[in-house]
């Protein structure tokens, strides 16, 4: 199934990544409720434009329990705050234990920017970049390190059919008894040997496909620079004001935000401008789609 | 649902209630809870707070937290500022907070120990490097006599030579007169039970009798009393904040001080280098005298906080 046509998918690799992990660097920055909303709503807008909602989906599955865990646990472990909304007397060797109005707030916050990390630094990224150029463009800056990160990448998958081929064949041989005949020894062989043969194929076809295999490779030979489109252009922008707003904003105190020892977050309109601003700036390269379908 | 599961939810729902488990703040406790924050062996107030601020079964750091601005570390655990005054390193000594309460050190971080009625709190910022366990103190006077630990009272007993005696009759008069129901016998030497004793006489009498004594004689790193006697307990060694000698006090020189052995109760000294010292001593048992200090020493009409501070001390 192709990806469906979109700004961010065309966009270079380098800028989708730089404009997921600048989502990320937002979301890190800040512990007010109301930014991070605003940031969750950017990042399920850009998942969304970006047609890869059903990642996103699917990733939220994984995260939204993640996030729970969090908002659950902080609460046990957290001694903070003074709003007391739960005695649980002592617990053995950790002590007394009373869950504050503020340690569950603050669980809350943190569940949400494990999931808006999860969803913005792995569906989004993972849905949107093309790690295969990612990697060759990055082959030209480090040939062993991407090397390396191009092989990790694709054996993985390797890995897991290697794994089910050598399942397959455990399960030919008998639990106990006599050894297994002609027939269930040649499957064994079979899928050893082929899964042998699909590894050295892998790799060869990930060395090609990154560009090893040319001379250009070796001798370090550069290819003349492309051209920003403008959807590399924009998103680059939308990456660079992510991260101006996010440290131009906490630099300046604005959505300042208090977990302990009592709960104080600023909803003032510096707060709804900046969530606002972010937002915008987040989903603007979107808006322009000219040279987007192929 | 049946009989069986009801009386088991029920039996759990007890066991909960009992364990101190609840819905809420919980109860406030009666009375009112006093904070102190001091630096430098109750030599600078910070804070003091005779009724602090209180809501519901609060803990000691929470009582901190509603009446100062507080930074913590280890999960909210423990301590790291109070108004900007942090622990870490002051002039290449260790200097850190520790929390009293009714006059013991607490064994517990502050967020696992509950504040009951009358509870005097008290908070210092001091050097460590000659021991981090002062065990007792004696500037939250009236406690822990009023109000005993863990918001139980404790049986008060004055033991001297003679119980009769003029300091021992003063020093049981003053606690009587507080409303603390103080025993008088002679010295007991016991460690046995669950009482606050305060022993009051010549070092000559006290020391060697118990653990407490010999513990003071050791020094501050057994016993937490920047203060020690000479061995004919004729002359009263006044120590600073590194442990060294700052001043010798001689004939009429008095001391209070308290101490405390694991698992036992406070044991207070009302002593001197000899009957002159003991009866200054008692006449300073008060708690205008003893407030906010370490130990007191008095001599020649004058009250000196232990440890002594290097420069300008009180």
């Amino acid at each position: 199934m192709s990806a469906p046509a979109s700004p961010l998918r065309a966009a270079r690799a380098p800028v989708a990544a730089a404009y997921a992990c600048a989502l990320v660097t937002a979301v890190l920055a800040f512990e007010h409720p109301l930014v991070l909303l605003a940031l969750g709503a950017a990042i399920l807008g850009a998942g969304v434009l970006a047609g890869c909602g059903r990642s996103l989906a699917r990733s939220a599955l994984f995260g939204v329990p993640f996030a729970l865990t969090i908002a659950l646990v902080n609460p046990l472990v957290a001694r903070e705050g003074l709003d007391v909304v739960l005695r649980l007397g002592e617990l053995g060797p950790f002590g007394q234990l009373d869950v504050t109005r503020e340690s569950l707030v603050f669980g809350a916050v943190l569940g949400l920017r494990a999931l808006l990390v999860v969803l913005a630094g792995g569906a989004l990224l993972a849905a949107t970049v093309d790690f295969d150029e990612l990697l060759q463009r990055f082959r030209r800056i480090s040939v062993r390190s991407a090397l390396t990160a191009a092989l990790a990448v694709r054996l993985v998958p390797v890995l897991g059919r290697d794994a089910r081929r050598l399942a397959d064949a455990r399960r030919c041989r008998p639990d106990a008894g006599p050894r297994p005949n002609a027939a269930e020894r040649l499957q064994i062989v079979r899928a050893v040997a082929t899964g042998a043969m699909d590894r050295a194929l892998d790799v060869a076809a990930t060395l090609e496909v990154r560009g090893y295999a040319t001379p250009a490779a070796a001798g370090g030979a550069r290819r003349l620079p492309e051209p920003w489109s403008r959807h590399d252009l924009g998103f680059a922008a939308s990456a660079i004001a992510l991260l101006v707003l996010a440290a131009g904003a906490r630099l300046a105190g604005v959505a300042s935000f208090q977990a302990y020892p009592t709960t104080q977050a600023a909803f003032d309109a510096q707060a709804w401008l900046l969530s606002g601003a972010l937002v915008l700036t987040a989903l603007l390269p979107f808006a322009d789609r000219r040279g987007v379908q192929r | 649902m049946s009989a069986s599961t009801l009386r088991l939810l029920a039996g759990l729902c007890a066991a909960a209630a009992l364990g101190g488990c609840g819905v809420g703040p919980g109860n406030s406790p009666s009375g009112g809870v006093g904070l102190t924050v001091t630096r430098d062996f109750g030599g600078r107030p910070l804070v003091e707070r005779r009724r602090a601020k209180v809501a519901g079964a609060d803990t000691v750091m929470r009582v901190l937290q509603r009446n100062a601005k507080v930074g913590t570390r280890f999960g909210g655990d423990f301590v790291q500022s109070i108004d900007g005054v942090a622990g870490g390193h002051e002039a290449g000594r260790p200097v850190d907070w520790f929390i009293y309460v009714n006059g013991s050190q607490t064994e517990k971080g502050a967020s696992a120990i509950d504040v009951h009625g009358g509870d005097r709190l008290w908070w210092d910022h001091h050097d460590w490097g000659v021991t981090p366990e002062i065990p007792a103190v004696v500037g939250s006077f009236p406690e822990p006599f009023l109000h005993g630990t863990e918001g139980k009272r404790l049986p008060v007993r004055v033991e001297c030579e003679d119980p009769r005696a003029g300091a021992c009759d003063v020093v049981a008069k003053k606690l009587i007169a507080l409303g603390v129901p103080a025993g008088r016998s002679t010295i007991s030497h016991s460690a046995a039970d669950n009482t606050v004793r305060v022993l009051v006489g010549p070092w000559s009498q006290l020391r060697g009798g118990d653990a407490e004594s010999g513990a003071i004689d050791n020094g501050p790193r057994a016993s937490g009393v920047f203060a020690r006697f000479d061995a004919s307990a004729a002359h009263l060694d006044l120590l600073d904040p590194r442990g060294r000698v700052a001043r010798t006090l001689g004939a009429g020189a008095g001391l209070i001080a308290a101490t405390r052995e694991k698992d036992r109760q406070p044991v207070w000294f009302v002593t001197g280098t000899d009957d002159a010292g003991v009866a200054s001593a008692a006449q300073a048992f008060g708690e205008a005298t003893l407030h906010d200090r370490f130990a007191l020493a008095v001599s020649q009409g004058l009250a000196m906080s232990v440890p002594i501070q290097e420069a300008g001390g009180p």
